[in-house]
């Protein structure tokens, strides 16, 4: 476990604690307060579990009022509050303080409304990503955004991270699927952003919140908006002599004016590692492969098809596979979301990046990936989403040996550095968190830091709700720590990551 | 009469607006200055950022384009349409409506504006189309969120907070819009001669399929006169849906789109040149041209359009109603207040909301731009004012009394 600078822990707070619960206890029912320490400690971490602190006391709500009633008490008395989803989130936005009430809205688990005819869900944020499409999907229905958590991660959790997934390019992220909100300030005040309408009056305080990282409000509702099936879906399955190759042939699908639903690269060593944990049944004598996902109609898919086959033999493709049904398909993918537990079966531990790059700048990207790793005599392998330039570079290490995390960290840095002088930005979809908190003042100057801060005052005056995240604490620019997956310790093992 | 300034640059902006916050002085922040968007307001000092312009990069394939605010949007279509690309959110040429001819406006009034066409319950408005950029605030410091990607969670989402803000928050700088290659094929299937009850039924039926609609717009009987197009029976009412992609796919959806609708007597499928001009017309609220009455725009979930509408089938108003059934324009007598305010006050017993479009200046001055009704909403964006622009200096009360 690697240390980290919070913000200072308020002594008064944790010397009044009994007086906190007993208080507490007006607004919720007293089952829903747990305060000792065997009973915070599940929520000690979220799934960046190389930092881990237990709370002082943890509050689970169960409706709206009882949520603004105790972040207006914890306001008036200056005791900070962190906001809990899923707890699946990768950059510690999630992680508690040791004064801080942690206040998880795992109880908020009931889908309100599914309105077809205004085509959207109203739904609490518990609710799990999948169970959303889960509730529309037999009048054919689904919704849009899937992080590879989907099976795990709360509604909630997405919009305050802004989750993605494969299909972004195509689909969008959260910010794009999400119609309204009900939030309830730090000082109580419940509000409604946006809601079945598509467009709203004033300022878009629905778009700022999404993607703010639990710092603005607390949601206690949501909207989101839910799409048709597509008629067919097919993939592509295409092997390079070159990562080269394959970015060129990304390049040229998009200027030839197809958008894909998705496309995924994977570099050789991680083509290997997860075509050995998986049998996805990979090329093996290539350097990179290419999956693209194209989703329409019948007849549409097939034109797409047959325009991205001649693209990929126009840049010298090496082996090339259509799906021929959805078993196939699904195969084709089976490495890909392999990827995390075939590194994790390959080295004792990893760190995931999460970097986003210019489309193009991908092989030169990759070119410097590969000497960091000479450098730092660490392995990494690399996955991309190729539609929207988002990087996941899995770095190999052993935090048996001593230093090593310490170095795995320093390389992680140093590619998110490389992402930001590329032209790119620190976090497509994993967020800020305490993760890259460090790292903003690579993209950002200290007016534009100064800014955000001051719209999170306009949010929470006293800066109670979830302090210490995504901005740097003094504004320092140290190295911070990277999502540290330790085999066998790995939180939500068991939950696809991609 | 207020002092005109152009700048050429960003620091030019820095400069100028970092001398108005130390004197105080309020600032009216226009593009081109050619359409009267907004309260009627009076400041000592108008920024224009008409000259600050050009495009500054422009990569097809990695689908964005940097551009200086003064930039026109002609320019930026005419630059995409040459790499067969488009900002798929459709901006309105709003020209027609305040000139009776296109005109189209700067990039950054169509950012503070967040102006999306007829395609916008598809492919999303302005603010998602809007991936990064740097702006002035109010302090005169120079602030920059957002990047060139299409992905990314670092930082507050400013951008989408700037896209409608009306130049209350910062003068925008520099803009990167996300852009998208264009159809291949457009066609739109019309059906004459319905009530508008059972054109909603029609627009929730087709957006449950999966057949991708892309417009969904209404003109009651004689609403549409102002087509010159062969194809289209002015006479009728028309109902449009249209579809977009590559050709072969348009036809079988227009096909299967026939068949769900095969009860219906009176149809006909616009073939790509006339259903483009079809949407691009209906987009640039053409049906308004040059109107010299009231024009709002209306908002409203699209369950309600009907029954809200039924309440003032005896007044004197003109309507056409878009985004399939989400958005109502609707014109009405210049000098009718009453009328005004009265949609006003049902369109939000409905959850929807009214924005002054086109309106004689002494109407731009009485009544509100647009309405926040929450007065916890109203404090909370007071508060968001406050942290861009402490002094109140831009453009202030452009959206309505006090922000």
């Amino acid at each position: 476990m690697t240390t980290l600078l919070m913000p200072e822990v308020d002594q008064r707070v944790l010397f009044d604690k009994e007086k906190i619960v007993s208080d507490l206890k007006k607004f919720t029912n007293s089952n829903n307060i747990i305060s000792d320490s065997e009973g915070v400690t599940p929520y000690e971490t979220d799934a960046l579990s190389a930092y881990k602190q237990k709370p002082m006391i943890v509050v689970l709500p169960e409706n709206t009022e009882e949520v603004s009633d105790i972040l207006k008490y914890c306001n008036e008395n200056n005791i900070k509050v962190v906001p809990r989803g899923a707890g699946t989130g990768l950059s510690g936005g999630a992680l508690p303080l040791k004064d801080c009430v942690l206040l998880s809205l795992t109880k908020f688990k009931k889908i309100l409304e599914v309105d077809y005819e205004n085509r959207c869900v109203v739904t609490q944020p518990g609710v799990t990503n999948l169970s959303i499409t889960k509730a529309v999907e037999d009048r054919g229905f689904y919704y849009a955004p899937d992080p590879s958590s989907q099976i795990a991660c709360s509604i909630g959790g997405n919009i305050a991270e802004n989750s993605g997934g494969v299909h972004c390019l195509k689909y969008g992220m959260t910010t794009n699927n999400v119609l309204g909100v009900e939030i309830v300030l730090m000082d109580g005040t419940i509000l409604r952003f946006g809601g079945k309408k598509i467009e709203s009056e004033g300022y878009d305080l629905l778009g700022l919140i999404t993607g703010s990282e639990g710092l603005l409000g607390v949601l206690t509702e949501v909207t989101v908006k839910i799409l048709k099936k597509p008629q067919s879906v097919k993939a592509l399955l295409l092997g390079f002599d070159s990562i080269e190759e394959a970015g060129k042939t990304v390049s040229d699908i998009i200027s030839g004016g197809v958008i894909p639903a998705a496309m995924e690269i994977m570099d050789k060593p991680l083509i290997k590692a997860t075509n050995d944990y998986s049998k996805a049944g990979y090329p093996l004598d290539v350097e990179a492969i290419l999956i693209v996902e194209l989703d329409g109609t019948e007849s549409e898919v097939g034109v797409l098809i047959t325009k991205v086959e001649q693209i990929a033999q126009k840049n010298k493709v090496k082996y090339l596979r259509a799906s021929k049904d959805d078993e196939e398909r699904l195969r084709f993918w089976l490495g890909r979301k392999a990827a995390f537990p075939a590194i994790g079966d390959m080295s004792p531990d990893y760190l995931c990046m999460d970097g986003v790059i210019p489309r193009k700048k991908l092989p030169e990207v990759l070119k410097e990936i590969n000497k960091l790793s000479k450098k730092y005599n660490l392995r990494v392998a690399n996955c991309f989403h190729a539609g929207d330039g988002n990087l996941h570079p899995l770095i190999m290490f052993d935090s048996n040996i001593p230093a090593e995390l310490k170095k795995a960290e320093d390389f992680g840095a140093d590619i998110l550095k490389l992402c930001v002088q590329s032209g790119g930005v620190l976090s497509g979809e994993h967020g800020i968190g305490i993760e890259k908190r460090e790292l903003m003042c690579e993209m950002f100057n200290n007016e534009d830091i100064q800014q955000q801060l001051s719209i999170k005052k306009a949010f929470d005056e006293k800066s109670l709700l979830n302090p210490g995240k995504v901005y740097p604490i003094l504004h320092r620019c140290a190295e911070g720590g990277k999502m540290h997956v330790k085999t066998g310790e790995e939180k939500f093992k068991d939950i696809p990551r991609f | 009469m207020s002092e005109v300034y152009s700048p050429t640059s960003e620091q030019d902006v820095q400069t100028f607006v970092h001398s108005c916050f130390l004197e105080g002085s309020p600032i009216e922040v226009m593009g081109f200055g050619s359409k009267a968007i907004g309260r009627e307001i009076q400041c000592s000092k108008t920024l224009k950022l008409q000259k600050l312009d050009g495009i500054i990069e422009y990569f097809p394939d990695e689908l964005y384009i940097k551009v200086k605010p003064g930039t026109s949007l002609e320019l930026i279509e005419n630059t995409l349409e040459q790499k067969n690309q488009e900002l798929s959110f459709e901006p309105s040429d709003l020209g027609y409506l305040y000139k009776g001819k296109s005109l189209k406006g700067s990039a950054g009034a169509a950012v503070a504006c967040n102006l999306s066409g007829s395609r916008r319950f598809k492919a999303g408005a302005l603010r998602d189309h809007l991936l990064g950029f740097r702006a002035v605030n109010g302090k005169g410091e120079v602030i920059k969120s957002g990047g060139s990607v299409v992905k990314n969670v670092t930082g507050y989402d400013v951008s989408k907070l700037i896209s409608g803000s009306y130049g209350t928050l910062g003068v925008i700088t520099e803009i990167i819009f996300k852009v998208q290659p264009k159809y291949d094929e457009s066609q739109t299937l019309i059906i004459y001669d319905l009530n508008l009850k059972k054109a909603l039924n029609v627009f929730s039926q087709s957006m449950q399929t999966s057949y991708e609609i892309s417009g969904a717009c209404y003109y009651p009987e004689g609403m549409a006169s102002f087509f010159t197009l062969n194809d289209i029976d002015t006479n009728s009412s028309i109902t449009a849906l249209r579809v977009e992609g590559p050709k072969i796919s348009v036809s079988e959806r227009i096909k299967s789109l026939k068949k769900l609708f095969s009860d219906h007597q009176n149809i006909f499928v616009l073939e790509n040149y006339q259903s483009r001009i079809f949407w691009k017309s209906t987009s640039d609220i053409s049906f308004f041209n040059n109107s010299e009455n009231t024009v709002v725009k209306i908002s409203l979930p699209p369950v309600f359009t009907e029954e809200f509408l039924q309440q003032f089938t005896n007044e004197d108003i003109k309507f056409v109603v878009d985004w399939a059934g989400n958005l109502i324009w609707i014109e009405i007598a210049k000098e009718d207040s009453v009328l005004l305010r009265q949609l006003r006050k049902k369109v939000i017993n409905f959850n929807g909301h009214l924005t002054i479009m086109k309106a004689p200046t002494h109407v731009r001055i009485r009544e509100d731009f647009l309405t926040v009704v929450d007065e916890n909403i109203k404090k909370l964006s007071l508060r968001i004012k406050d942290s861009f622009d402490p002094k109140g200096i831009l453009n202030p009360g452009k959206m309505y009394s006090g922000l």
